[in-house]
């Protein structure tokens, strides 16, 4: 009996062994993949290799950042040979790949890593220009790229270099997300900053940041002119002092300044300018009658100046008018000014027409070699009883019931 | 004899001469219509210039939390647009192997690499479809000049089907992360750096939804006056109403109701229709029935570059009224096999396998299944559907053997005849066609041979139809006409004797 089970054991043994054999058979017809290498640097050759089984040659997908595409296969030496195209080898990230066989499709990724080389710094600074006083600043983008056109890896080194003034800087800083990046803040000084980079041993080219001054702080006004007399010719100029900003730097050329002039009746003149080396100048021509000027002027919104008061004396003290030609020539003068010498031409001569109470006609005219004169026409103005008033310089003379004939 | 000639001759003298009189008429008449033809001239004004949407996968940004500038809606969504438009116009690119519109959303050095790519493959004869079903993107730096961005796309699901030489030889899921660098040109956000971080097969894991109570008792239903139109403007809440009492009180328990692509207003679903269907559910859940919702009814179009559409559009009606209590179950679509040879089979079964995914991403809740128009295609996608619906116009002798078929290859899941029934028309068109006795004889036999083989059913369908759109069976009168026919109640609203066997 025993004898008996040691042939049944030993049976089923062989029976059991030439299973055995047979899976082994099936294990060795299976494709594997030969290369063990799963990590690769950017821009050296990838081949994948496989163990072959049949006659088969199956196609292998792979797939990197920017796309797919299918590979067929070289045969040597019972071996799969799939070289992987320069457009993906060249390339990092992660190639996820797909054999294409028949029965059993195998998969697989391999990493293609960053060289630690920098080629190129792509440089962008950003906003060009900041303003002064430390609390602005401007943003530097530095993409470190190596020859083949990709990113570097992560925790690249990048130098960034400024000057400013006196002061020169570096900083390190190191790339995350493809990028690396650092905001360079003002300082209380208006100028230029010029900001450069480099990454292991690459420098990039200049760039250079206006830094600007800051708004500008309140400030003082004056005026001159050559006399202070109401003769409406002479032109009074208004300088501010120097526009700055609160880090006392003179703030940016063609900063608009409006001067608003507030004459004894309420009326406003406005009149403007802009500054150059922190000075803004502009001109008013005089009023022709006495007059008090008050003068304030603005940084619209930003800043404003000191009142100032401008005085403006009475040239002329009194005027003749002659009536003359049937009343229908009215001569105006002379018109003298503070010298007695003959106002410059140019002087407001007004004159109203009345009839029955009435205002009929206002014409104004200006003075030409120190008179005026008005012509009454026929036509326009028949034979009758009129009032006139003429008025110039601020002042006004009345004359009832003139005859026309 | 004379005048009889001279007869024909005159009234040959005359028709030819309106022949030709009408032929100057139709000459002159055209070239004046083809001289007021032309663009409209209000289109020299370009006064707009409509968005169309063409590429819409779901993306869920990540909590803003970047470095640097903080980003506002606007800059957040033109960046998104251009993002969605560079996927866009590279899955075309790669389809076709044509460059166009790449310039637009990649700078000058990341185009090359595309372009490569485009070289590579057209010289070996690929092409390869692909659409990305979902992004999760993160905006992870935006620079204080507002000209650059980084985002990091984290599992992107990409669906991609590869061809060589015009054969499909690999049809693949795979999730990626990308990280990416835009930089601000012309107006376009363009990528500058791509780079693949992670990559893996993606294989979307939906649970299998519990079906033991299902007991499906139903009929497919369009009210009698507007069938195939039921959500348009002939909308009747009361017709729905009575229509549902008569089912409840014939003993069924539920209905499948149809919800059209287009009628719905596609990608961007017209929230009125889906205030109908809604209200539709309510008088269902008033009555006491429960509801199976066919969606993409007359919908054909399965290529992967609309799949994004597609799914924007489940997606919206699925949300909507996924929390329903008178929901039973989806079905995906309406016989789709019926579009096996037109559209490739592989196709149509690919875009169904990932309308399953995203439906079931939705709804966690309610069974999905598929209306086969036949028993011979059930098993398609059987381990993905809850339950199988298949139709059966066919002779009711080898039904039995069918369902044996079935039962056999899906031994696990319910089945749902989903659709039978036959019509009582008989008449100029269909001189030896059946008549209502015949009709409810049909209905007889099959409900007991659903008895038999313990099947959950849907017949076709409540009522005769007067109307039958040409969509439906096509123009062929011999077919409209026997499509208007099938109903349990004709076209006056009586009862036809076959009434008695619209449930066992």
């Amino acid at each position: 009996m025993p004898l008996k089970r040691t042939y049944l054991f030993l049976l089923g043994l062989i029976l059991l062994s030439s299973f055995a054999v047979i899976q082994q058979n099936e294990t060795v017809n299976k494709i594997e993949l030969l290369t063990t290498q799963t990590d690769f640097k950017v821009g050296t050759n990838i081949v994948l290799k496989f163990s072959i089984s049949e006659v088969e040659q199956p196609l292998l997908y792979c797939s990197n950042s920017y796309g797919s595409t299918v590979i067929s296969s070289t045969l040597k030496n019972n071996t799969l040979e799939y070289f992987i195209p320069e457009n993906i080898t060249k390339k990092i990230g992660v190639v996820n790949w797909k054999l294409l066989a028949k029965n059993e499709s195998i998969s697989g990724v391999f990493n293609i890593n960053p060289k630690a080389e920098v080629a190129t710094l792509e440089t962008y600074i950003g906003p060009p220009s900041i303003e002064a006083g430390g609390t602005d600043y401007t943003m530097l983008v530095v993409i470190p790229t190596d020859s083949l056109d990709n990113p570097v890896p992560t925790n690249t080194l990048v130098k960034t270099k400024h000057q400013f003034l006196a002061s020169e800087e570096t900083n390190d800083i190191y790339t995350k997300n493809l990028i690396s990046w650092r905001n360079m803040y003002s300082k209380k000084e208006s100028g230029r900053m010029l900001v450069s980079s480099e990454s292991i041993g690459i420098n990039s080219k200049e760039f250079t940041v206006n830094v600007m001054p800051a708004i500008p702080t309140d400030f003082k006004i004056s005026a001159s002119r050559p006399h202070d007399y109401a003769d409406g010719n002479q032109i009074t100029t208004f300088t501010t002092s120097i526009l700055k900003d609160k880090q006392n730097n003179v703030i940016s050329d063609g900063t608009f300044v409006t001067f608003f002039i507030t004459n004894s009746e309420g009326n406003i003149l406005k009149t403007t300018g802009t500054t150059i080396d922190g000075v803004a100048t502009s001109k008013m021509i005089h009023p022709d009658y006495e007059d008090t000027w008050n003068i304030k002027a603005y940084v619209d919104g930003m800043a404003e100046s000191d009142n100032i008061s401008l005085n403006y004396k009475q040239v002329i003290e009194d005027f003749d008018v002659t009536f003359s030609d049937q009343n229908r020539t009215i001569i105006v003068g002379p018109l003298q000014s503070f010298m007695q010498q003959m106002i410059p031409d140019g002087l407001h001569v007004k004159l109203k027409i009345y009839q029955n109470e009435k205002l009929i006609n206002t014409i104004t005219k200006t003075s030409f070699n120190g008179y005026v004169n008005f012509k009454l026409k026929p036509a326009i103005y028949n034979n009758g009883t009129y009032n006139f008033s003429i008025e110039t310089a601020g002042l006004s003379k009345e004359f009832k019931s003139k005859e026309l004939w | 004899m004379v005048g009889l000639n001279k007869n024909i001759l005159r009234s040959i003298l005359i028709a030819s001469y309106i022949m030709i009189v009408a032929l100057i008429i139709s000459g002159v008449s055209a070239l004046f219509s083809y001289l007021n033809t032309g663009a409209d001239r209000s289109t020299m004004l370009h006064t707009e210039i409509q968005k169309v949407e063409q590429y819409l996968p779901k993306i869920d940004w990540e909590p803003l939390q970047n470095e640097g500038r903080s980003m506002d809606n606007q800059t957040l969504n033109a960046l998104q647009s251009n993002y969605l438009d560079a996927w866009y116009v590279k899955q075309i690119a790669y389809k076709t192997n044509k460059p166009a519109g790449i310039k637009d959303y990649y700078t000058d050095s990341a185009r090359e690499n595309l372009y490569r790519f485009i070289e590579l493959n057209k010289a070996e004869d690929i092409t390869i479809e692909a659409t990305t079903l979902k992004h999760n993107p993160t905006l992870e730096f935006f620079s204080e000049d507002g000209q650059m961005t980084v985002i990091t796309d984290r599992n992107v699901i990409e669906y991609k089907r590869v061809f060589k030489a015009e054969k499909v030889i690999l049809e693949t899921t795979e999730t990626s992360n990308y990280k990416m660098v835009f930089l601000l040109e012309d107006g376009f956000w363009r990528i500058r750096h791509l780079v693949k971080e992670q990559a893996e097969t993606y294989d979307a894991k939906t649970e299998p939804i519990s079906v033991d109570n299902l007991n499906i008792k139903g009929i497919n239903y369009y009210p009698q006056a507007n069938p195939w139109n039921m959500f348009g403007d002939e909308f009747s809440a009361d017709t729905i109403s009575k229509d549902f009492k008569i089912i409840k009180d014939a003993g069924l328990n539920s209905v499948r109701l149809f919800v059209q692509y287009e009628d719905f207003g596609k990608e961007h679903v017209n929230p009125k229709k889906l205030e109908k269907l809604k209200e539709t559910l309510d008088l269902a859940e008033a009555h006491n029935l429960k509801v199976v919702l066919t969606l993409f009814d007359f919908y054909g179009d399965y290529s992967v570059m609309s799949w994004t559409l597609n799914q924007r559009h489940a997606e919206t009606i699925v949300e909507a009224v996924k929390d329903h209590s008178a929901l039973l179950a989806w079905d995906i679509k309406n016989e789709p096999n019926l579009d096996f040879e037109s559209r490739q089979k592989a196709v149509v079964i690919a875009w169904l396998d990932n309308m399953i995914d995203l439906v079931k991403s939705v709804d966690s809740i309610h069974p999905v299944t598929i209306g086969w128009s036949n028993t011979q295609s059930a098993s398609i996608l059987k381990d993905k559907v809850d339950f199988i619906s298949f139709h059966y116009y066919e002779d009711l002798e080898h039904l039995d053997d069918a369902i044996k078929t079935m039962k056999t290859e899906i031994p696990n899941k319910p089945l749902v005849l989903q659709e039978f029934g036959i019509s009582s028309y008989s008449g100029f068109w269909k001189p030896l066609g059946s008549s209502d006795e015949d009709q409810a004889n049909y209905h007889k036999k099959i409900q007991e041979q659903i008895a038999a083989n313990n099947l959950q059913f849907m017949s076709w369908t409540l009522y005769d139809f007067t109307d039958v759109p040409t969509d439906v069976v096509g123009s062929r009168p011999w077919r409209r006409n026997t499509q208007k026919h099938f109903g349990f109640i004709d076209k006056n609203g009586a009862k036809k004797a076959s009434f008695k066997y619209i449930s066992n």
